[in-house]
């Protein structure tokens, strides 16, 4: 067997011999807030030399040397293309939607998550400079774009704190020829940064979230099958006892769910493999 | 024969915890081609049985049937990583002991380093003392423990992080390789006094290991009126209530992740690369995908997030499929009312849901984001039944408006709440979007031309090797039928 080696793709997604599925990087989410095997928004911390950002948020942690006072700044733009959009929504019922803004978020926006917002300009800028707009000031709390009065379309660049930023390319590069490997760079991601923002332990997680983003992981509604009313009905995957046949709401208290203990103590004796939906040993 | 480079491949191996003896047997996932949305079959498949004394593959198997746990405890799923050599006709092939042996190389010209962490406790307390390491050097063919210490640990306590083995090359099994075998998923903890040889009071943790009286891990809180630098979400580790404070009760985890590297000194020359392993928690639902993957963000790297839609091969109506049928495979294991916002046995706003953190993060008013009656189980199933119809009849653009956009995580608009992936929480904390990439595939196939014969018209390509035939015709393996006589239709 032979693989082009600039086809990174194919090399992503090589199964070694006797590998199964679950180990493979199409197994693991990444919708992650905070995730499961990774939190893999930890990849964009240092997407900027000498910057290290937050790692779900445009909120500047660290800075090296004339970056250094970019500290607790903001970066807001990126070539122009926006880290946050504005939060609307009806504050009444059948109300409008309207700018949700608060006293911790005066502004009512939210942090794009990298991967997305800033997916063409590092692709395409990749080992290039380009130019970040951040807030003049330290800002601990979100902060929106200013927009200039005279043309309310465009930023108000005066406002803002404008940097050129060496865009640092995501994967590793070929010693031999220079290209891109498939390879996150060893200097991008240290060991333990892709795990660290994960819950402390992870078993706590199962039970503190209460919530089922990651059903094809970690699974919700179990042994479900179709009522005489046509409706589902199944088990909930934390109950103790799969009888009688009833969703339980976790609602952080119920005692037929696994408790924090049982997790700590025995996760692998109480949580299920969902094999077809249903219990599998 | 020259090497010029190395590879190790897979690049990022996904390792999952468990404390049984045996590792996880190797399967293969299969869709049935009569059921695109059914459940995945899954086949057992070739098995490596590893002599952990010897480090060679002692034989290669099939199971007879699929155990994911074994006397109550998870299997771990431990990955083995290839070596892969760049030769001189500029292709990548595996790495053996026949290539070593025509560069004038062995086996002992291998060597492997390991680098693993868990930087949990770091990552809120700052403390570089708090971070936890190991590393490893491998130049022998033995089972080697991970034990991973910091300066805030106990004396001579390690946190077990897993084993590695350099698998020792056979005549049947040449390929140079290194398996790593995750941790157990224990919890362990921390004490202001010495660890007692007998054992830990706490019931809930099998050793303490970090020092209290040096690190502040124990009693630890994440500042309740919230702070930029904190994890998002933060508070999320094991604690208790103490006046305003989530104080931690000083639990830490055998999860990590790190850098294996290899290196091969042939004729005077050091060659290396390296990959990425982690070791997490298992995948309970092993026949099913999530819907969004670490491999989606790597691969929108690597290709962009823009494909061509005057392009769309086969390749590309495989993959809305697949993403179709993972949606799903999320949607099945999903209490949908529930997530929906509705009020379950007379319960309101009680689960963790898109719904209610709309409310507590921004203000909006609570309300479900869609009708009962159409986010029941069973209707959503029907729902991508008729979606992956429609995308295969070419009759499906309305999808590509349904699609929520990256941008468009602000818009809690009622409409804005029900685009598509609807209920479930993206990596920035609100409504999931797909990779820039996915939706752009999405859009392409969604919209390509259609005649109303359901024939795809333009510049679609036809091809032998699995691209759209004239006919559009899709076979449920995701292959595409080569038929392009009208007759055929």
């Amino acid at each position: 067997m032979r693989i082009d080696p600039a086809n990174r793709t194919a090399q992503l997604q090589y199964r070694a011999a006797g590998n199964p599925p679950s180990s493979q990087p199409d197994s693991a989410i990444s919708n992650c807030f905070p995730g499961l095997e990774f939190d893999f928004r930890n990849i964009w911390r240092r997407m900027f030399e000498g910057i290290e950002m937050h790692e779900a948020d445009n909120y500047v942690l660290k800075g090296e040397g004339e970056y250094k006072r970019l500290e607790k700044h903001r970066l807001l733009l990126v070539a122009d293309t926006p880290t946050v959009v504005e939060v609307n929504g009806p504050q009444t019922p059948g109300g409008p939607p309207i700018p949700l803004t608060s006293q911790g978020n005066p502004d009512g926006v939210w942090t794009m998550e990298w991967s997305n917002s800033m997916a063409a300009v590092l692709h395409t800028n990749a080992g290039k400079t380009v130019t970040g707009h951040f807030t003049k000031h330290p800002s601990p709390k979100p902060a929106g774009i200013p927009m200039d009065p005279s043309d309310p379309t465009k930023p108000d660049y005066s406002k803002l704190e404008a940097v050129e930023l060496k865009v640092l390319p995501l994967f590793g590069a070929s010693a031999e020829t220079g290209e891109p490997l498939a390879v996150i760079d060893e200097g991008r991601v240290q060991p333990g940064e892709l795990t660290q923002s994960l819950c402390s332990p992870w078993q706590n997680d199962y039970r503190e979230c209460a919530c089922y983003y990651w059903a094809a992981s970690r699974p919700d509604y179990v042994n479900v099958e179709v009522a005489e009313n046509g409706s589902s009905v199944g088990n909930s995957w934390l109950a103790k006892r799969r009888e009688p046949k009833q969703y339980v709401l976790d609602d952080r208290k119920d005692t037929r769910l696994v408790s924090y203990e049982d997790l700590f103590r025995e996760w692998q004796g109480e949580l299920r493999f969902i094999v077809g939906g249903d219990d599998h040993d | 024969m020259t090497i010029r480079e190395l590879r190790i491949l897979p690049p990022l191996a996904v390792g999952r915890l468990g404390a049984a003896p045996t590792p996880m047997d190797n399967y293969d996932v299969e869709v049935d081609p009569s059921r695109p949305l059914g459940n995945r079959r899954l086949v057992p498949a070739s098995t490596f049985e590893v002599d952990p004394g010897s480090g060679e593959i002692a034989r290669a198997f099939v199971p007879d049937e699929l155990r994911f746990s074994q006397d109550g405890k998870a299997r771990p799923v431990a990955p083995f990583l290839e070596v892969w050599a760049l030769t001189e006709e500029g292709q990548l092939e595996p790495l053996t002991t026949e290539l070593l042996s025509r560069c004038g190389a062995s086996p002992a010209d291998v060597h492997w380093r390991v680098h693993l962490a868990n930087h949990k406790l770091y990552r809120r307390t700052g403390a570089n003392g708090d971070k936890i390491e190991a590393r490893l050097d491998l130049v022998d063919h033995a089972r080697h423990a991970v034990q991973a210490t910091s300066e805030h640990f106990w004396p001579q306590k390690r946190l077990p992080l897993g084993h590695v083995q350099y698998i020792k090359p056979t005549a049947e099994f040449p390929g140079i390789r290194l398996r790593y075998t995750p941790a157990g998923g224990y919890v362990y903890g921390s004490s202001k006094e010495p660890p007692d040889p007998g054992g830990p009071e706490d019931p809930n943790i099998v050793e303490v290991l970090y020092d209290a009286s040096k690190g502040r891990w124990l009693g630890y809180f994440d500042p309740p009126e919230g702070a930029p630098e904190l994890t998002n979400p933060a508070q999320i580790y094991a604690g208790k209530q103490v006046g305003p404070n989530w104080v931690s009760k000083g639990y830490l985890d055998d999860e990590c992740d790190g850098l294996v590297y290899v290196t091969l000194t042939v004729a005077g020359r050091t060659l290396s690369a390296y990959a990425r392993i982690g070791a997490g928690a298992p995948a309970y639902a092993p026949d099913g995908f999530p819907v969004r993957t670490v491999a989606d963000e790597l691969e929108q790297a690597i290709e962009g997030c823009e494909v061509d839609p005057e392009h769309v091969t086969a390749q590309e109506i495989a993959a809305v499929e697949e993403i179709v049928r993972r949606a799903f495979e999320s949607v099945r294991l999903m209490n949908t009312a529930v997530m929906n916002g509705n009020t379950v046995d007379g319960q309101v706003n009680v689960a963790s849901t898109m719904v209610r953190q709309d409310t507590g993060d921004t203000g909006r008013y609570f309300e479900p984001i869609m009708a009962r009656s159409i986010v029941d189980t069973v209707a959503l199933e029907n729902l991508h039944q008729n979606l992956l119809v429609a995308l295969r009849s070419g009759t499906a653009p309305w999808f590509a408006d349904v699609l929520r956009d990256h941008d468009e995580i602000g818009d809690l608009s009622a409409k804005g709440r029900r685009k598509m992936p609807a209920m479930m929480r993206g990596a920035d904390g609100r409504y999931l979007t797909l990779t820039r990439r996915q939706v752009s595939i999405i859009r392409a196939v969604a919209r390509r031309a259609v005649s109303p014969s359901g024939e795809i018209s333009g510049p679609s390509e036809v091809s032998g090797s699995g691209e759209v035939s004239g006919s559009g015709e899709i076979l449920g393996s995701g292959e595409v039928s080569e038929k392009s006589e009208a007759g055929e239709r």
